[in-house]
Protein backbone atom coordinates (compact mmCIF):
# COMPACT_ATOMS: atom_id res chain seq x y z
CA UNK A 1 0.00 0.00 0.00
CA UNK A 2 1.29 3.51 -0.85
CA UNK A 3 2.15 5.73 2.08
CA UNK A 4 -0.89 7.43 0.62
CA UNK A 5 -3.47 5.49 2.15
CA UNK A 6 -2.01 5.29 5.41
CA UNK A 7 -3.60 8.04 7.99
CA UNK A 8 -1.28 8.64 10.64
CA UNK A 9 -3.13 9.96 13.92
CA UNK A 10 -1.25 12.55 16.27
CA UNK A 11 -2.65 13.36 19.41
CA UNK A 12 -0.93 16.31 21.29
CA UNK A 13 -1.34 19.53 22.98
CA UNK A 14 1.80 20.81 22.17
CA UNK A 15 2.68 20.90 18.50
CA UNK A 16 6.19 22.00 18.82
CA UNK A 17 6.73 18.62 18.68
CA UNK A 18 4.52 17.02 16.41
CA UNK A 19 4.75 19.19 13.43
CA UNK A 20 8.45 18.61 12.78
CA UNK A 21 7.20 15.21 12.45
CA UNK A 22 3.84 15.82 10.67
CA UNK A 23 5.83 17.96 7.87
CA UNK A 24 8.38 15.07 7.80
CA UNK A 25 5.98 12.29 7.31
CA UNK A 26 3.34 14.72 4.80
CA UNK A 27 7.07 14.78 2.71
CA UNK A 28 7.15 11.12 2.80
CA UNK A 29 3.50 10.72 1.23
CA UNK A 30 1.48 9.93 4.34
CA UNK A 31 -1.58 11.32 5.10
CA UNK A 32 -1.59 12.96 8.66
CA UNK A 33 -4.06 14.66 11.36
CA UNK A 34 -3.00 16.68 14.65
CA UNK A 35 -5.43 16.63 17.42
CA UNK A 36 -4.78 17.82 20.50
CA UNK A 37 -7.11 16.35 23.39
CA UNK A 38 -8.06 12.34 23.94
CA UNK A 39 -11.96 13.24 23.27
CA UNK A 40 -11.20 14.40 19.81
CA UNK A 41 -8.54 11.80 18.91
CA UNK A 42 -11.72 9.03 19.92
CA UNK A 43 -13.82 10.84 18.08
CA UNK A 44 -11.72 10.70 14.80
CA UNK A 45 -10.91 6.77 15.63
CA UNK A 46 -14.52 6.21 15.59
CA UNK A 47 -14.95 7.24 11.85
CA UNK A 48 -12.00 7.16 10.37
CA UNK A 49 -9.53 4.54 9.46
CA UNK A 50 -6.04 5.05 11.04
CA UNK A 51 -2.93 3.46 10.80
CA UNK A 52 -0.68 4.53 13.61
CA UNK A 53 -1.99 6.42 16.07
CA UNK A 54 1.43 8.57 17.56
CA UNK A 55 0.22 9.81 20.92
CA UNK A 56 1.31 12.42 23.87
CA UNK A 57 1.20 11.10 27.88
CA UNK A 58 0.70 14.28 29.41
CA UNK A 59 -2.10 15.99 27.83
CA UNK A 60 -5.96 17.08 28.14
CA UNK A 61 -8.70 14.63 28.04
CA UNK A 62 -10.98 16.75 26.96
CA UNK A 63 -15.07 17.16 27.55
CA UNK A 64 -15.70 13.44 27.01
CA UNK A 65 -13.59 12.19 29.33
CA UNK A 66 -13.95 14.07 32.74
CA UNK A 67 -11.90 13.82 35.65
CA UNK A 68 -8.55 12.91 34.23
CA UNK A 69 -5.88 13.97 35.63
CA UNK A 70 -4.03 15.35 32.58
CA UNK A 71 -0.35 13.64 33.66
CA UNK A 72 -1.90 10.67 32.56
CA UNK A 73 -3.97 10.54 30.27
CA UNK A 74 -2.11 8.66 27.57
CA UNK A 75 -2.33 5.58 30.15
CA UNK A 76 -6.55 5.71 29.71
CA UNK A 77 -5.96 6.91 26.02
CA UNK A 78 -3.68 3.63 25.38
CA UNK A 79 -6.04 1.05 27.46
CA UNK A 80 -8.81 2.51 25.38
CA UNK A 81 -7.29 2.11 22.08
CA UNK A 82 -5.98 -1.72 22.56
CA UNK A 83 -9.92 -2.62 23.66
CA UNK A 84 -11.93 -0.73 21.02
CA UNK A 85 -9.42 0.05 18.10
CA UNK A 86 -6.98 -3.45 18.47
CA UNK A 87 -5.77 -3.02 14.91
CA UNK A 88 -4.67 0.65 15.38
CA UNK A 89 -0.75 0.45 16.26
CA UNK A 90 0.58 3.12 18.59
CA UNK A 91 3.36 5.16 19.36
CA UNK A 92 3.93 6.67 22.37
CA UNK A 93 5.80 10.19 22.33
CA UNK A 94 6.66 11.75 25.48
CA UNK A 95 8.95 12.89 27.94
CA UNK A 96 8.18 10.76 31.39
CA UNK A 97 11.19 8.55 32.37
CA UNK A 98 9.36 6.38 35.03
CA UNK A 99 10.57 2.89 33.47
CA UNK A 100 7.81 1.32 35.27
CA UNK A 101 5.32 3.14 33.60
CA UNK A 102 6.96 3.17 30.24
CA UNK A 103 7.14 -0.48 30.80
CA UNK A 104 3.27 -0.78 30.84
CA UNK A 105 3.15 0.94 28.08
CA UNK A 106 4.94 -1.34 26.14
CA UNK A 107 3.48 -4.51 27.59
CA UNK A 108 0.28 -3.11 25.87
CA UNK A 109 1.65 -3.27 22.42
CA UNK A 110 3.22 0.44 22.32
CA UNK A 111 6.08 1.73 20.61
CA UNK A 112 7.48 4.17 23.45
CA UNK A 113 9.49 7.10 22.00
CA UNK A 114 11.40 10.31 24.32
CA UNK A 115 10.12 13.78 22.47
CA UNK A 116 13.48 15.05 21.36
CA UNK A 117 16.02 12.54 22.29
CA UNK A 118 15.16 9.98 19.90
CA UNK A 119 16.40 11.95 16.62
CA UNK A 120 13.26 13.35 13.94
CA UNK A 121 14.87 10.61 11.28
CA UNK A 122 14.49 7.71 13.79
CA UNK A 123 11.01 8.85 14.87
CA UNK A 124 9.93 9.17 11.62
CA UNK A 125 11.36 5.75 9.68
CA UNK A 126 9.52 4.05 13.35
CA UNK A 127 6.14 5.68 12.29
CA UNK A 128 6.53 4.68 8.66
CA UNK A 129 7.66 0.81 9.77
CA UNK A 130 4.62 0.98 12.00
CA UNK A 131 2.41 2.19 9.47
CA UNK A 132 3.21 0.12 6.26
CA UNK A 133 4.84 -3.04 7.90
CA UNK A 134 8.19 -2.49 5.73
CA UNK A 135 11.04 -1.97 7.36
CA UNK A 136 12.94 0.85 5.26
CA UNK A 137 16.34 1.64 6.62
CA UNK B 1 14.93 15.12 82.75
CA UNK B 2 12.25 12.82 83.50
CA UNK B 3 10.33 10.28 81.22
CA UNK B 4 7.76 12.73 79.63
CA UNK B 5 9.99 14.96 78.90
CA UNK B 6 11.93 12.56 77.03
CA UNK B 7 8.86 11.01 75.10
CA UNK B 8 8.35 14.85 74.10
CA UNK B 9 11.69 14.87 72.61
CA UNK B 10 11.20 11.89 71.07
CA UNK B 11 8.30 12.73 69.39
CA UNK B 12 9.68 16.59 68.46
CA UNK B 13 12.98 14.83 67.06
CA UNK B 14 10.38 12.69 64.51
CA UNK B 15 7.91 15.15 63.75
CA UNK B 16 11.15 16.76 62.65
CA UNK B 17 12.35 14.05 60.70
CA UNK B 18 9.10 13.73 58.72
CA UNK B 19 9.40 17.62 58.16
CA UNK B 20 12.76 17.16 56.43
CA UNK B 21 11.38 14.53 54.09
CA UNK B 22 8.71 16.18 53.22
CA UNK B 23 10.54 19.18 52.17
CA UNK B 24 13.21 16.44 50.59
CA UNK B 25 10.48 15.21 48.29
CA UNK B 26 9.18 18.60 47.57
CA UNK B 27 12.74 20.14 46.55
CA UNK B 28 13.68 16.75 44.86
CA UNK B 29 10.05 16.92 42.94
CA UNK B 30 10.73 20.90 41.94
CA UNK B 31 14.30 19.81 40.28
CA UNK B 32 12.31 16.79 38.58
CA UNK B 33 9.90 19.71 36.73
CA UNK B 34 12.44 22.20 36.55
CA UNK B 35 15.11 19.76 34.77
CA UNK B 36 11.48 18.81 32.68
CA UNK B 37 10.76 22.29 31.62
CA UNK B 38 13.75 23.00 30.57
CA UNK B 39 14.45 19.85 28.14
CA UNK B 40 11.03 20.42 26.26
CA UNK B 41 11.35 23.43 24.74
CA UNK B 42 15.10 22.25 23.62
CA UNK B 43 13.81 19.06 22.38
CA UNK B 44 11.16 20.98 20.35
CA UNK B 45 14.04 23.09 18.99
CA UNK B 46 16.22 20.14 17.83
CA UNK B 47 13.19 18.59 16.02
CA UNK B 48 12.47 21.40 14.08
CA UNK B 49 15.81 22.10 13.18
CA UNK B 50 16.23 18.69 12.07
CA UNK B 51 12.84 19.02 10.70
CA UNK B 52 14.62 21.93 8.41
CA UNK B 53 17.56 19.97 7.35
CA UNK B 54 15.21 17.68 5.88
CA UNK B 55 15.44 18.40 1.55
CA UNK B 56 11.87 16.81 1.30
CA UNK B 57 9.93 18.93 3.23
CA UNK B 58 8.60 21.65 1.15
CA UNK B 59 10.25 24.96 1.62
CA UNK B 60 6.90 27.08 1.76
CA UNK B 61 5.87 24.91 5.19
CA UNK B 62 9.39 25.26 6.89
CA UNK B 63 8.39 28.87 8.18
CA UNK B 64 6.07 27.54 10.63
CA UNK B 65 9.16 25.31 12.34
CA UNK B 66 10.73 28.68 12.27
CA UNK B 67 8.53 30.41 14.14
CA UNK B 68 7.98 27.23 16.27
CA UNK B 69 12.19 27.81 16.91
CA UNK B 70 11.56 31.09 18.14
CA UNK B 71 8.53 30.79 20.16
CA UNK B 72 10.20 27.69 22.30
CA UNK B 73 13.49 30.17 22.52
CA UNK B 74 11.27 32.72 24.25
CA UNK B 75 9.66 30.10 26.30
CA UNK B 76 13.29 29.24 27.61
CA UNK B 77 14.76 32.88 28.31
CA UNK B 78 11.51 32.98 29.98
CA UNK B 79 11.79 29.87 32.06
CA UNK B 80 15.38 30.55 32.97
CA UNK B 81 14.72 34.50 34.09
CA UNK B 82 12.03 33.11 36.19
CA UNK B 83 14.66 30.43 38.07
CA UNK B 84 17.18 33.05 37.79
CA UNK B 85 14.83 35.77 39.94
CA UNK B 86 13.77 33.43 42.22
CA UNK B 87 16.60 33.54 44.82
CA UNK B 88 17.43 37.19 44.09
CA UNK B 89 14.04 38.75 44.97
CA UNK B 90 13.82 36.64 48.15
CA UNK B 91 17.11 38.40 49.57
CA UNK B 92 15.85 41.57 48.31
CA UNK B 93 12.86 41.03 50.51
CA UNK B 94 14.65 40.37 53.26
CA UNK B 95 16.81 43.46 53.20
CA UNK B 96 13.95 45.22 52.05
CA UNK B 97 15.71 46.96 48.83
CA UNK B 98 16.13 46.58 44.79
CA UNK B 99 19.72 44.86 43.61
CA UNK B 100 18.98 47.63 40.89
CA UNK B 101 17.59 51.35 41.31
CA UNK B 102 13.82 51.62 40.23
CA UNK B 103 14.29 54.28 37.02
CA UNK B 104 11.11 55.72 35.48
CA UNK B 105 9.69 53.61 32.78
CA UNK B 106 7.33 54.06 29.73
CA UNK B 107 4.48 51.67 30.51
CA UNK B 108 2.72 51.83 27.25
CA UNK B 109 6.08 51.07 25.46
CA UNK B 110 6.82 48.25 28.08
CA UNK B 111 3.31 47.03 27.71
CA UNK B 112 3.59 47.02 23.78
CA UNK B 113 6.49 45.01 24.07
CA UNK B 114 5.86 42.19 25.97
CA UNK B 115 3.05 42.16 24.17
CA UNK B 116 4.79 41.31 20.67
CA UNK B 117 7.25 38.82 23.05
CA UNK B 118 4.07 36.79 23.56
CA UNK B 119 2.22 37.24 20.47
CA UNK B 120 4.13 34.30 18.57
CA UNK B 121 3.03 31.72 21.16
CA UNK B 122 -0.56 33.32 21.31
CA UNK B 123 -1.59 33.01 17.70
CA UNK B 124 0.12 29.28 17.65
CA UNK B 125 -3.67 28.62 19.62
CA UNK B 126 -5.35 31.71 17.79
CA UNK B 127 -5.33 34.04 20.59
CA UNK B 128 -4.24 37.81 20.31
CA UNK B 129 -2.64 39.70 22.89
CA UNK B 130 -4.15 43.49 22.38
CA UNK B 131 -2.73 46.47 24.10
CA UNK B 132 -5.46 48.77 25.16
CA UNK B 133 -3.58 51.94 24.13
CA UNK B 134 -5.77 54.36 25.02
CA UNK B 135 -5.94 53.02 28.60
CA UNK B 136 -2.16 53.78 29.17
CA UNK B 137 -2.85 56.99 27.93
CA UNK B 138 -5.53 57.90 30.03
CA UNK B 139 -3.35 56.25 33.53
CA UNK B 140 -0.20 57.53 32.54
CA UNK B 141 -0.06 60.44 30.24
CA UNK B 142 3.00 61.49 29.70
CA UNK B 143 4.32 60.42 33.45
CA UNK B 144 6.40 57.05 33.89
CA UNK B 145 6.28 54.49 36.65
CA UNK B 146 9.30 54.21 38.95
CA UNK B 147 10.32 50.79 38.87
CA UNK B 148 12.58 48.17 38.30
CA UNK B 149 12.19 47.15 34.91
CA UNK B 150 13.14 43.96 34.47
CA UNK B 151 11.85 41.94 37.33
CA UNK B 152 7.86 44.44 36.75
CA UNK B 153 8.48 43.14 32.93
CA UNK B 154 8.84 39.68 34.29
CA UNK B 155 5.84 39.86 36.73
CA UNK B 156 4.01 41.27 33.11
CA UNK B 157 5.65 38.12 31.23
CA UNK B 158 4.21 35.57 33.66
CA UNK B 159 1.35 37.02 33.76
CA UNK B 160 0.61 36.99 29.86
CA UNK B 161 2.21 33.17 29.75
CA UNK B 162 -0.57 32.22 31.93
CA UNK B 163 -3.03 34.02 29.86
CA UNK B 164 -1.60 32.00 26.49
CA UNK B 165 -1.68 28.95 28.19
CA UNK B 166 -5.21 29.03 29.68
CA UNK B 167 -7.23 30.98 27.59
CA UNK B 168 -9.86 29.64 25.33
CA UNK B 169 -8.44 29.46 21.80
CA UNK B 170 -9.47 32.57 19.33
CA UNK B 171 -10.04 34.93 22.17
CA UNK B 172 -8.10 37.74 22.86
CA UNK B 173 -5.89 38.45 25.62
CA UNK B 174 -6.12 42.23 26.50
CA UNK B 175 -3.60 44.27 28.28
CA UNK B 176 -4.13 47.32 30.07
CA UNK B 177 -3.95 49.97 32.52
CA UNK B 178 -5.96 51.43 35.15
CA UNK B 179 -6.05 53.72 38.08
CA UNK B 180 -8.10 55.12 41.26
CA UNK B 181 -7.20 57.69 43.74
CA UNK B 182 -4.35 55.84 45.47
CA UNK B 183 -3.01 53.12 42.94
CA UNK B 184 -2.03 52.72 38.90
CA UNK B 185 -2.49 48.93 37.69
CA UNK B 186 -1.11 46.90 34.74
CA UNK B 187 -4.42 44.47 34.10
CA UNK B 188 -4.17 41.02 32.07
CA UNK B 189 -8.03 40.31 31.33
CA UNK B 190 -8.56 36.65 29.15
CA UNK B 191 -11.34 34.15 28.66
CA UNK B 192 -10.59 31.05 29.77
CA UNK B 193 -10.41 28.04 32.69
CA UNK B 194 -12.45 29.24 35.40
CA UNK B 195 -10.96 29.95 38.50
CA UNK B 196 -12.69 29.02 41.67
CA UNK B 197 -12.91 30.86 45.19
CA UNK B 198 -10.84 28.30 46.41
CA UNK B 199 -8.22 28.77 43.77
CA UNK B 200 -8.25 32.29 44.06
CA UNK B 201 -6.92 31.77 48.15
CA UNK B 202 -4.07 29.99 46.91
CA UNK B 203 -3.24 30.92 43.67
CA UNK B 204 -0.40 33.27 44.81
CA UNK B 205 1.37 30.52 46.60
CA UNK B 206 4.64 28.62 45.51
CA UNK B 207 4.14 25.58 43.36
CA UNK B 208 0.85 26.02 43.22
CA UNK B 209 -1.34 25.10 39.97
CA UNK B 210 -5.17 24.90 40.16
CA UNK B 211 -6.83 21.84 38.96
CA UNK B 212 -8.52 23.07 35.77
CA UNK B 213 -4.65 24.20 35.01
CA UNK B 214 -3.60 21.28 35.34
CA UNK B 215 -6.10 18.97 33.31
CA UNK B 216 -5.63 21.67 30.60
CA UNK B 217 -1.89 22.17 30.49
CA UNK B 218 0.83 19.28 31.79
CA UNK B 219 3.58 21.18 31.67
CA UNK B 220 4.01 24.12 34.75
CA UNK B 221 6.13 25.52 37.73
CA UNK B 222 3.72 26.53 39.99
CA UNK B 223 5.96 29.68 40.32
CA UNK B 224 4.76 32.38 37.61
CA UNK B 225 2.29 34.27 39.88
CA UNK B 226 4.10 33.22 43.10
CA UNK B 227 6.93 35.74 41.94
CA UNK B 228 4.99 38.22 40.36
CA UNK B 229 2.77 38.52 43.78
CA UNK B 230 6.89 38.81 44.95
CA UNK B 231 7.66 41.16 42.33
CA UNK B 232 4.96 43.46 43.82
CA UNK B 233 5.42 43.26 47.38
CA UNK B 234 8.82 44.70 46.66
CA UNK B 235 7.61 47.49 45.17
CA UNK B 236 4.96 47.98 48.21
CA UNK B 237 2.06 47.17 45.78
CA UNK B 238 -0.04 44.24 45.53
CA UNK B 239 -1.05 41.50 43.14
CA UNK B 240 -5.24 41.01 42.54
CA UNK B 241 -6.95 37.96 40.78
CA UNK B 242 -10.66 38.97 39.87
CA UNK B 243 -12.15 35.97 38.49
CA UNK B 244 -16.06 35.62 37.17
CA UNK B 245 -16.88 32.52 35.27
CA UNK B 246 -14.44 32.30 32.21
CA UNK B 247 -13.56 35.82 32.55
CA UNK B 248 -10.18 36.66 34.33
CA UNK B 249 -8.60 39.52 34.99
CA UNK B 250 -5.17 39.70 37.34
CA UNK B 251 -3.69 43.41 38.24
CA UNK B 252 -0.16 44.35 39.19
CA UNK B 253 -1.28 47.06 41.07
CA UNK B 254 1.32 49.97 41.88
CA UNK B 255 1.07 52.71 44.86
CA UNK B 256 0.39 56.04 43.05
CA UNK B 257 3.24 57.84 44.41
CA UNK B 258 5.68 55.49 41.64
CA UNK B 259 3.88 57.91 39.11
CA UNK B 260 6.11 60.14 38.20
Amino acid sequence: MSPKKHTILFVDDEPMFTEPLRLVLEAKGFNCVSLTDMSAAVDFLDSNEVSVLVSDIMMPSGEAFPGIDSSETGFHFVSLVREEFPDVRVICLSVIGDQTKIEKLKRQGALYLRKGETPLETAAKLIETKATGVINF
Amino acid sequence: MNESQIAALVSENERLKAELNEVRASSNQYLQNVAHQLTAPLGAIKWSIEALKDPQVPIGRKSNLLSSIYSQATILVHLIKNFALMSNLEADLELGQFREKPEPIDMMRLAINLANDFQPQASERGNKIVVAESTFHKVFGSKKLAIEKNLVAQAISNLLENAVKYADSRETINLLAQADDRTVSIVVESKGIPISDEEKRNIFARGFRGAAARQKVAAGTGIGLYLASRVMKLHQGAIHVDAQGRISRFALEFPRPKLK
